[in-house]
Parts: C-alpha cells; structure tokens; sequence
C-alpha cells in the first residue's frame, strides 16, 4: 500500500471504507412483516402456485396506457390504481353505478359510470333520473378465502324470515352467472349461485370479477369479454379511439389475475390485548357478530393452502336490511336498495397505513372513522348500533380497539 | 451508422499514436456551454480539420427495494462517439451518436450546423440538445459526478433531450470575466406519446422522439444563462408548445394542448465546493377525459455537492484526484397528488486518475411513492467507470 499511496490518504480512504461498510450494514432495505401486509401470497403455496401469484402480482399490478389498449372509456388505469396496495380505495377512485328501476339501462350507458376516456372518445356523463349507488373499492386479500367457504356454511347463517327473532334477517344473493363463466369454474354453472362478491354480493365468481373490471373499469377486453365498452350517448363512434385490436389481452392474463387474487393472504389482526378481549366480548354480546361473523371454514379446495382453513373475515357474506340512511334505493341482482353484504373487517388495523393516513368506510366511504360506520348501522343493525351508542366511553373504546385490531 | 462505428474505431487504434492533445495549452477560450458540445476534452484532430472523440460508460448495479433485489448485474451503458469539423471561420458542424445498453438503441444525438455570424449570433440548425436546463447541454458521463443522472433530468424531462430544430444562439461578454449566454430554437417539440404512451400518468420524456412533427406546430426552446465569472452560473431555461395533434388535414379534431416546462439551473463554485443544482416545474394541458388521473403539473429538483481531494495520493497518477459528494433528487409527477413522488439520496466517491476518466462508487437510499402514497424503500450500490476517449 505504502508505495502506492501516499500516508494521508491510506488514512482518508480507510475511513472512507468505514463509512461505506456502516452503509452496508443498513443497505439492505427491510421488507415489512409478512402480516402487515396486503399482498402477501398464502402461507403454504407449492412453488407452481407461487410462481403463478408473482406473474398475477405483475397483471395486477400493469397500468395501461391509451396506446396499449386503455378504454376507449374507463375509469382508472389498473387495478391497483384503485385497490391500493391490495386493500381498499380511496373515494376519489370509486366507481358509480346506475340504473332505473331494476333496468340496466344500457342505452344510457348504465349500469356503471365511465368518467373517464382517451383522446378521441366521449367520457360518460350521468344521466338524470336514473337510481345511483357509489361504490368504493374493497380489499381484494383473502377473496381466495372467501370463495373457497362451503356454500352450506354461508346458507346456515341465513334466517330470511327471521325465525330466530333477533331482529337480524341475512339472505343469500342469488345470482345469475354470465355465459362466458365456465361451469367449472368456481361461481359459475347454469341457473343461479351464491353472490358473494362485491358491495350487494352480487358476484358469484372471481374470474366474473376480473373479467368486467378488466372491461368496465379498465377498458380492457379480453377473449372472456372481446367487445369494447361503449358511450351509447356519445356523438363520435366511442371504440373508434381506441386502435389497439380486440382482444387486449389474452384468457392467460386473466386466468393469472384470478389465481393472485385467489392466493392473496389476509393480514394477521393484532395481538389480543386484555382491552381488546373486552372488546370482543361486547362485539357478541352486542351481537355485532349475528352478521359480522367472525369466523367460516372453507371446504375442500384444489389448492391445499386455501382447503378446510379458518377464515376469520367477521362476515356472514349475506345481505342485510341497513336501514334508511345507508339505502341507496337501487336494487343489484336480487339485492334490494337496502341491502348490503356484510363488510368483512378483517384488514381495519392496516387501513389508514394504505390510504395515507385517511380511513374510509362503509360501501361509498362515507364514514371516517369505524365509530362513524357503527352509528351509520340501521335497519336490521338497528338494536347493535343503538347497544353500541348506549356503551360507557370506556367500553365504547374497548369495542373500537377491538374492531380496529382486526 | 456503421461507417461512423468503423471510423471510430480507427481513431481509437490511432489515438496512443497522436497523443490526443491533453487540455493543458495556453489558457483556452472559456467554451459555450462548459462540458457542451464543443467543450470535449481529448478531441482528436484526425484529418485536417476534423475532430474525433467519445465517451464510454459501464455500470455494476445492485438495487434493492423492500427488502428484495430488484437489480444486480451489469450494464454497457452507453458508448458515445463525437466528432467535429470546423469547416471555415464561420461554419462549423459537430455530431454526436449514441449506442446505449449494448446497443439496444443507437441514436443521432446531436447533429448540427453552426453559421457563426458574430459572438452574439451564431444559426444553429439540425439535430439539437435541447437548451432545458444544464444539465442537458452537458450530460456526458465522464463529466456527471454520479453514476445516474439526475432524476429530475431523466424522469421529468427526459435528458438526454434532442430533437430537430433551428434557431440561434450567441454570447455577451459582461466585464472582464462575466458574460451572458442565449440560445432560443424552434424545434419539433415533444408529442401526445407524453400521454398515450404513458400507463403511469403523464411522463414527458415518453413524447420524446418527434422527428417529424407530429402537429405542423413547432415548439419553442431556450435557455438563457447569466454567468459573473467561470464557476458560476445562473440558468432559465422554458420549452413551450402544442404537443397533440390538433388538426388534420386542415380539419380540426382536438384543442390545442400546451406543454410548458421551465427549469431553473444553477452552479456555484465556493470553498472548494461544486455546488449544482436544477429545478424545474412543468404544466400539461391534459384532454378532459383524463383529468385526475394524467397529471397536469409535476416538478422536481436535484441539488448536489461535491468537492475534490487527494490530487497526487496516488504516487503512480500524479494527476490523479478524489472527490466525495452527496446529490439529493426529488421528482413529484402529480402535483395534485401527495403520492407519485421519488425522493433519492446519494452519496458518492470518486477517483480520476485524469480528469477525463472516472471511477465512480455511489450508495443511495430513497423512497419511492405510488399514487397513494405507499411507500417502497429504496437502496442501491452502483460503480461505474467513465471515460473520454
Ligand atoms: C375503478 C376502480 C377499480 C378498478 C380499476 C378495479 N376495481 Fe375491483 N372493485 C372496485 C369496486 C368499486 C368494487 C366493488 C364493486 C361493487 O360493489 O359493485 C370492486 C370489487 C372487486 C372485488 C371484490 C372484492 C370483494 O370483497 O368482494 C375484486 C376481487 C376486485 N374488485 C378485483 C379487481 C381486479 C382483479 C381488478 C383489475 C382487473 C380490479 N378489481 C380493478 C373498483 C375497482
Ligand atoms: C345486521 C347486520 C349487522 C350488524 C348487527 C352489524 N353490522 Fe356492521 N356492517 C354490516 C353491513 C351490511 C355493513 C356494510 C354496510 C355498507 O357497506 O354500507 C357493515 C359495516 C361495518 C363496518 C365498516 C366496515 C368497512 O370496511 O367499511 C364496521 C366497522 C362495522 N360494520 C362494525 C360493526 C359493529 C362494531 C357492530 C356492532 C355494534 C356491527 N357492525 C353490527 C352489517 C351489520
């Protein structure tokens, strides 16, 4: 060294060297904790399947530009661009829906609002008197779960007639699938299946899910779903703009998709703090968890991760009666304008770290706060909200903890 | 392009053998744009009154984001070659071509014809680097004191920045040592690729690459520097110009869409210290239809400082020098937004063993934001080595 280097700056450049192992030593960015996120793939995926979760993740993740086939009428660019970070979204990204008694009015553009559109195409505008319900996104983890609940499971919760009196009356959606959902495929056959996807539960099957995103709220058709979606009011031919060929892209696509979303994992809830064990109990004994259930088991599953496991999402999946104020008077399927599927709150703890900083609530995000959403419960949540209201601040606290650990 | 590739490769083998005249004759006049066009150092005279030159770079990469590696290998950067011919007193013309990342792309980077009417006015036609910011008139590797360029410069405004064009430039001497430089061009400008051809929202320099105008509507380019003596500068640069195609064939089937950037440069030579810095704020007139999700202003800056040490450490270089520094980026692609941002902190250490040549060793850490604001934490080592040749 001494012959090449002067001594000064053996002293200098050792420093440095110093320095740079100091930055080694805090180089390797940390990757956060596995239940502290939204996208993590299930525990216990084989490599294929997590091979296939890493392509989904990319799809998932791919925004679109006008050239590569967005629209012609859209309303955002990629699916993350509304389900941030695999979680819930914002206001500002939920999407319209609309229709007029029970029609789809499709002539008018219904049954969703497409505000936005590329250069050479007419965005949609809502049209007067026509019934409207503003949706905002939902998480997307743990649908995987959801789906692979046995049908039994979620039918045994229901009591449409209220027969065991406690006010509380959840019903299954029946739906009916559309033809390009095979058989097979999990939510599809001929004649009606069991929603359980969306605000209304008014989606049966994931691959249904993904292929109308794609095209209602990207703009992308696929070989499920080849035609671009129109403007039937606007004054310029709407696909005209749009120059890339249909389909944009291909079933493998969307078949990835589907499998990420099947295999996302649902966070982990926080630790079960003595304040939150109160919490809990006052959850059921308020019976906040006659609908929020907090448990189902799903059945035999094709993919070993997602069969016969605990799904602890604090849903019944059903729908309920929410009374007036939570009514958006447009009936979904044969979800009437007051009934909503009930929100699963699994996630609540890590909602504001996605949204930065904001929570938002509820089927248009209305509600703030989770004590805002409670005191919005009506209808058939009537008697849990008013129990709720009735709670000493301390013990309205400890149900707050709890639900906004989970 | 091959021949050029050929003839350079001729230069190469012929350089040992002219000794490539090393910058140190009598003081020489202080250049346009320090670092420019016509400020290559090691320049060879090769045929007369023809000049060759060029600069290589190579990159080792490590990055990493969350966690997992997003990046670790190597890269042929780039390898540039550049050659200038004083055709007669008044009449000079320099060319520049690129072959970057193992020649993936090979590009005209600059190509231009000078028509030296007098110091103050000078006619420059061809193929252009656009006057946006300083950093775009000097970028050559060997010259940049980290291995990336600024973020600034190659997220918003897509350094390097060329494009075909026409227009003036020329210089005004301000006492004994200061001066006043102006170039204003009408070029192609940047077209609707900003936006069609963007998945992420507005991206400038995805409107690059104009080369026939797109609209029949040039732009307009300029920057204007005021500089009180060398090693200090103050730069305004704007482009303004329609960048969709308004009409067809006479007919109209859009607005006119303007594209405004402007970017402030600056670069301050103190107590030992090269301090440079660029800010630029940009306003897009996106179509209605996109509004709230193509954003309709970004900005950013990068501000770095540096200082060199250690000149003779090394008892085999006698002219051999260190320097360390540290560059802070920041880019806001939306500004309505409190995401879409990267914000990159970089420190560096370099060895010349001449000035011409660099090795390069960066660490730098950053964050990266989505459009809701989530964050990705982001880390790297780079070494590179640059050279003019
Ligand atoms: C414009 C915003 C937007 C985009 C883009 C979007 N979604 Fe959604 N997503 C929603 C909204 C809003 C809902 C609820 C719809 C309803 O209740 O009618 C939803 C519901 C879902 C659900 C049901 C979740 C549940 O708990 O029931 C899944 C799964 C889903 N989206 C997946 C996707 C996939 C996959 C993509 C991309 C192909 C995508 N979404 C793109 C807004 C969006
Ligand atoms: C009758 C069934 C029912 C009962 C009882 C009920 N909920 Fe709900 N809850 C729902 C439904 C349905 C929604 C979704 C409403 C909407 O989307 O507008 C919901 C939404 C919520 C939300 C918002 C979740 C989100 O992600 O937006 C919270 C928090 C919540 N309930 C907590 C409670 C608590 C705490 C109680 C007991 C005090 C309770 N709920 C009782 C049916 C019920």
């Amino acid at each position: 060294m001494r012959r090449f280097f002067r001594r000064r700056a053996t002293a200098v450049l050792g420093g440095a060297a110093v320095v740079l192992a100091a930055a080694c030593a805090d180089f390797t960015t940390e990757a956060p904790l596995e239940g502290d996120v939204f996208d993590g793939p299930l525990p216990g995926l084989t490599p294929e399947e997590l091979a296939a979760f890493v392509r989904g993740d990319e799809d998932f993740g791919r925004a679109f530009s006008p050239a590569e086939g967005l629209g012609p009428i859209f309303n955002n660019v990629s699916c993350a661009s509304c389900h941030s970070g695999d979680g819930r979204g914002r206001v500002e990204n939920a999407l319209t829906r609309f229709s007029q008694a029970g029609s789809l009015v499709q002539h008018l553009g219904g049954p969703q609002l497409q505000d936005k559109a590329i250069p050479g195409a007419e965005a949609e505008v809502l049209p007067a008197g026509v019934d409207v319900s503003v949706r905002l996104p939902p998480p997307v983890f743990g649908v995987g779960l959801i789906e692979a609940i046995s049908e039994a499971a979620i039918l045994a919760l229901a009591d449409e007639t209220d027969a065991d009196g406690d006010g509380i009356s959840g019903r299954p959606n029946w739906v009916t699938p559309p033809a390009f959902v095979p058989a097979m495929e999990p939510g599809g056959g001929s004649g009606p299946q069991l929603g359980r996807f969306s605000r209304k539960a008014q989606v049966s099957s994931l691959l249904q899910q993904t292929v109308e995103a794609y095209h209602q709220d990207i703009g992308i058709t696929s070989d499920f779903l080849p035609i671009e979606n129109q403007n039937p009011l606007a004054g310029s031919p709407t696909d005209a703009a749009d120059r890339v060929a249909d389909p944009e892209i291909s079933q493998s696509t969307v078949r990835a998709v589907v499998h990420y979303i099947r295999t996302l994992a649902p966070p982990a809830p926080g630790a079960d703090t003595p304040e939150r064990m109160r919490g809990r109990a006052l959850f059921v004994q308020l019976n906040c968890s006659g609908c929020h259930v907090p448990q189902l088991m799903t059945g035999p599953n094709p993919i070993a991760a997602l069969a016969r496991q605990p799904v602890t999402l604090y849903s019944d999946l059903l729908l309920h009666d929410m009374g007036d104020d939570l009514a958006d008077n447009r009936p979904d399927g044969s979800a009437n304008g007051r009934e909503w599927r009930t929100a699963p709150l699994w996630g609540l703890r890590l909602m504001r770290q996605f949204l930065n900083g904001d929570a938002f609530l509820l089927h248009d995000g209305r509600a703030r706060t989770i004590e805002e959403a409670i005191l919005l419960h009506g209808g058939e949540a009537q008697a849990a909200r008013d129990g709720f209201a009735a709670l000493g601040p301390g013990e309205r606290t400890a149900v707050l903890d709890f639900v906004g650990s989970r | 392009m091959r021949s050029i590739a050929l003839l350079a490769g001729a230069a190469l083998l012929l350089v040992p053998a002219l000794k490539g005249q090393d910058t140190t004759q009598a003081a020489p006049e202080r250049p346009f744009v320090t670092g420019g066009v016509y400020d290559k150092p090691y320049l060879t005279r090769l045929l007369g009154r023809t000049a060759l030159g060029g600069y290589a770079e190579a990159h080792a990469r490590l990055e990493r984001a969350d966690g997992a590696t997003e990046e670790f290998g190597f890269e042929a950067k780039r390898w540039n070659i550049f050659a200038s011919t004083q055709v007669s007193d008044f009449v000079r013309i320099a060319a520049e071509v690129e072959f970057e990342d193992g020649a993936e792309e090979i590009k005209l980077e600059f190509a231009a014809i000078d028509v030296s009417i007098s110091r103050q006015l000078t006619l420059r036609a061809g193929m252009l680097l656009s006057p946006l910011g300083r950093f775009n008139l000097a970028h050559d590797s060997p010259q940049n004191e980290f291995t990336d360029r600024p973020l600034v410069s190659t997220e918003l405004l897509g350094v390097a920045l060329s494009e075909p064009g026409l227009g003036v430039l020329g210089l005004f001497p301000l006492g004994a040592t200061g001066r006043i430089t102006y170039e204003l061009y009408a070029v192609n400008g940047f077209d609707d690729g900003l936006i069609t051809d963007s998945p992420d929202g507005t991206r400038i320099p995805r409107g690059r690459g104009n080369f026939e105008d797109n609209n029949n509507s040039p732009a307009v380019v300029g920057r204007m520097a005021w500089s009180p003596r060398l090693g200090l500068e103050f730069g305004v640069s704007a482009h303004h110009g329609a960048y969709n195609v308004f009409e067809s064939e006479g007919t109209p089937v859009d607005q006119k869409r303007m594209l405004t950037i402007w970017v402030f440069d600056a670069e301050v030579e103190a107590a030992g210290f090269r301090v440079m810095g660029e800010a630029s704020t940009t306003s897009i007139d996106v179509p209605s239809g996109l509004r709230g999700i193509f954003a309709s202003g970004q900005r950013g800056f990068y501000l770095e400082a540096v200082r060199d040490f250690g000149r003779g450490w090394v008892r085999t270089m006698p002219r051999s020098f260190f320097s360390a520094g540290g560059r802070i980026d920041v880019v806001d692609f939306d500004r309505d937004l409190d995401g879409d941002t990267i914000h990159r902190y970089t420190a560096g250490f370099n060895f010349r063993p001449t000035r011409d040549t660099v090795l390069k060793l960066n660490y730098f850490r950053g964050t990266v934001r989505d459009r809701f604001n989530n964050p990705t934490e982001e880390a790297g080592f780079l070494f590179s080595v640059a050279t003019y040749f």
